[in-house]
């Protein structure tokens, strides 16, 4: 995600360089780039990524509690969490929590960012207040709203109207529901961020036209702004999607899986297994599946969207 | 156990470092190496470790073999521990709190039993309150130095709330639902719990079925007779915790509070609550966050007598003490029992008083007046020397494998998501090797 916050904003020169196209630099120097320039990075990802990943794959398949040696037990942890009742809810509950992200945070993330891209008047400040809760890490976030949802003295407490005795934490619609709502606290301004970048890229050409065919607002939002902010959704999704499969911290700090295993989701479940519970291989075959539970997804978001064609579409679509 | 090849080794620890920097987990291990010529005293890293590092210092002072002392700091302490103990870089004296948490080390071969010290030094056992050395015996051996100080869970009170309710402190079961009853027509919440982080509502657990059925039926079970979870005696207590729950006693949005944030202690002290039950630290927290109430309005008791119960009523549960294990590859033998020996020194049992622990060896009574808090030192040390029984919180006297699903247990036995059977059949799955 940090690689999306760094990209750096569009300069003056950056126009100049997108005109001058790839194959041009090979043919002045009659060669492709070396494998050399790709090796520093091609290296660190074989080292932290890819090698890690084959281990855990390795390890998925031995019994390892952190004491001596681990030992070969063939696909016994596989049967075992896929025999696992828990194990099964927690994919399910993953999704839920993955698919309520979606949800909820893809509409607002549009609306806002669309809106912070224009020129209004206060926007600046307004975005910039928007905004902080990006700067703040996950874990803090998770516990500034675990103890402004305390029952007896946070805001349950004051609007009793709205949530009775306060029990959020204690009944899993509504832990599920306080998850899904601190995530879209926490990650919406981050989309926002996509979008408003995206609509800015918007050319004003087309709205010009549009007010000349007299369309509205909202018909220039339906049929100008939302299908040239195409690409910023589906990259936004995946990212939503992947960071929703891999959510943790959320649940370790706001209902540390509960009531009983009621937000037991994957992740947790794994680190469960993994740092408490001592069982490695079953935690390693856990981190296995979300990886391609994540690749999978992730995959077909892709493939459905025709992301991966990359066609242009800044003007001249319909 | 098969496998003793480099390799896989090799795989499992990189697999680690995966798992952990998929998780974003970070920090480095403290961990000396045991190759310097001196030795390593790991412990759990906190306030209390400028005693640990005044009696290492004083232990150097003769020594010649040094001692070092390294801390993991934060709750991660069992997780690094078990990464890191059967490496080089494992230390030679380890902090612990016995039972379940050197149980597996003991039985992989890793750790040194404290018997032959213990007959070059009948003191190492002697100079000790037996019911808490006892949780660190492992297969009838001892494993483990007492070396902070006890923390027996007692049941709390605001003496204010009590006594505008006209409740007297319950001395018998029957007059706790009474005093619930009570409370809850003056409108307070009659017992603060912090559901939320589970491991309090395991306290109701432990002191009720030790009352009802004594120490044995837990022993039976960790021993691995699972029947005794089945038994009358153990449906008896779970009856009776569903008629505190029925009662009102905990309110309704318990599992929404935490203690660790400190909410519960927050009900009490604000007198939204009138009692509480934890562990005796709870006295200190209360210092720090309601000075004037901690002074004036709490009040602390032993927990209620079962009339009928086979326990007897003075026994205690909670954490015994925490514990110095050692490394059976330890290179310094004789330093290192020179280094226990201190933890029965005079110095050791003033120091662990002077910051408001409770050590618990024999000779603590003659200091117990210097503490911090007399009057509350002494309640609490008459009360564990004279307990007949000590029993070790349950998620500690079981592996560290058992915590979580026993912490879920008793969770959805409490807000009524498990029934009798499923409690019972959940406690009968936990694993206890």
């Amino acid at each position: 995600m940090t690689t999306q916050l760094t990209s750096a904003p569009p300069t003056a020169e950056a126009p100049r360089k997108a005109r001058r196209r790839p194959e041009d630099s090979y043919a002045a120097h009659g060669t492709r780039p070396g494998f050399l320039w790709a090796l520093p990075a091609t290296l660190f990802f074989t080292l932290f990524a890819i090698a890690p990943l084959i281990m855990v794959a390795v390890l998925s398949f031995m019994s390892w509690d952190g004491l001596g040696s681990p030992e070969f037990v063939g696909t016994d942890n596989w049967k075992r969490i896929l025999d696992d009742p828990v194990m099964i809810r927690s994919i399910w509950l993953t999704l839920l929590l993955t698919a309520l992200g979606v949800v909820l945070q893809t509409p607002l993330s549009i609306v806002i960012g669309v809106w912070a891209a224009g020129h209004q008047r206060n926007r600046a400040v307004l975005s910039a207040i928007y905004f902080i809760p990006l700067l703040l890490s996950a874990t803090a976030v998770s516990v500034l709203w675990r103890a402004l949802l305390d029952p007896n003295f946070g805001i349950p407490a004051r609007m009793t109207w709205l949530f009775g005795d306060g029990n959020l934490f204690g009944e899993q619609a509504s832990a599920i529901g306080v998850l899904a709502f601190v995530s879209t606290w926490q990650y919406t301004p981050f989309h926002t961020l996509i979008y408003q970048g995206a609509a800015r890229a918007i050319p004003p050409v087309l709205y010009q036209a549009a007010e000349i065919d007299g369309a509205g607002r909202f018909r220039q939002f339906f049929h100008i702004t939302l299908p040239q902010l195409r690409n910023s959704i589906v990259t936004s999704m995946i990212l939503m999607i992947v960071g929703g499969l891999t959510t943790f911290e959320t649940v370790l700090i706001l209902t540390q899986g509960g009531p009983g295993t009621d937000t037991t989701i994957s992740a947790y479940y794994m680190y469960q297994k993994a740092f408490k519970g001592f069982d490695f291989g079953a935690g390693s075959a856990i981190a296995l599946c979300l990886v391609i539970a994540a690749t999978v997804v992730s995959l077909i978001v892709v493939r459905v969207s025709g992301y991966d064609k990359m066609r242009s579409d800044m003007e001249g679509v319909s | 156990m098969t496998m003793r090849t480099r390799m896989p080794r090799l795989v499992a620890g990189g697999a680690t470092l995966a798992l952990a920097a998929s998780l974003a987990a970070c920090g480095s291990g403290s961990g000396g190496s045991s190759n310097d010529g001196k030795i390593h005293v790991l412990v759990y890293g906190d306030s209390a470790n400028k005693v640990e590092k005044q009696i290492v210092d004083t232990f150097n002072k003769t020594s010649k073999v040094k001692a070092v002392l390294d801390t993991i700091p934060g709750a991660d302490y069992q997780q690094k521990l078990q990464t890191i103990i059967s490496t080089p870089q494992a230390p030679d004296i380890f902090f612990n709190w016995g039972g379940g948490s050197i149980k597996p080390f003991v039985k992989a071969g890793l750790l040194m039993p404290l018997d032959d010290f213990v007959k070059k030094d009948p003191n190492l056992d002697d100079k000790f309150l037996p019911t808490v050395y006892n949780s660190a015996v492992v297969d009838g051996k001892p494993y483990g130095i007492p070396m902070r100080g006890t923390q027996p869970v007692l049941l709390f009170s605001n003496k204010d709330v009590l006594a505008k309710a006209g409740v007297k402190q319950p001395q018998t079961w029957d007059q706790l639902l009474d005093a619930v009853r009570k409370l809850k027509d003056a409108g307070v919440t009659p017992i603060a719990l912090g559901g939320g982080d589970q491991w309090p509502t395991l306290m109701w657990f432990e002191y009720l079925y030790d009352r009802v059925a004594g120490p044995g039926l837990f022993q039976k079970a960790l021993g691995g007779d699972k029947d005794a979870w089945a038994s009358a005696d153990s449906k008896k207590a779970l009856g009776m915790i569903k008629e505190l729950v029925d009662a009102g006693a905990f309110g309704k949005n318990y599992d929404s509070v935490k203690y660790t944030n400190g909410s519960s202690p927050a009900l009490v002290a604000q007198g939204k609550a009138g009692f509480e039950l934890m562990g005796s630290w709870y006295y200190s927290q209360q210092q720090t966050d309601a000075k004037d109430f901690a002074a004036k309005g709490l009040g602390y008791a032993a927990f209620p007598t079962v009339p009928g119960g086979k326990g007897d009523p003075s026994n205690v549960v909670g954490n015994t003490n925490n514990f110095y294990s050692v490394l059976k590859k330890t290179k310094h033998p004789e330093a290192v029992a020179e280094f226990l020996k201190l933890m029965y020194s005079d110095e050791f049992v003033k120091a662990q008083l002077s910051i408001g622990n409770l050590p618990t060896t024999t000779t603590t009574s003659q200091f117990v007046d210097q503490s911090a808090s007399p009057e509350y030192s002494r309640f609490q040390y008459d009360l564990v020397a004279k307990a007949k029984s000590f029993q070790l919180s349950w998620d500690q006297a079981y592996p560290q494998t058992a915590s979580t699903p026993m912490h879920q247990a008793v969770q959805q036995f409490l807000n009524g998501q498990l029934d009798e059977d499923g409690f019972i059949k959940a406690m009968q799955a936990l694993p206890n090797e």
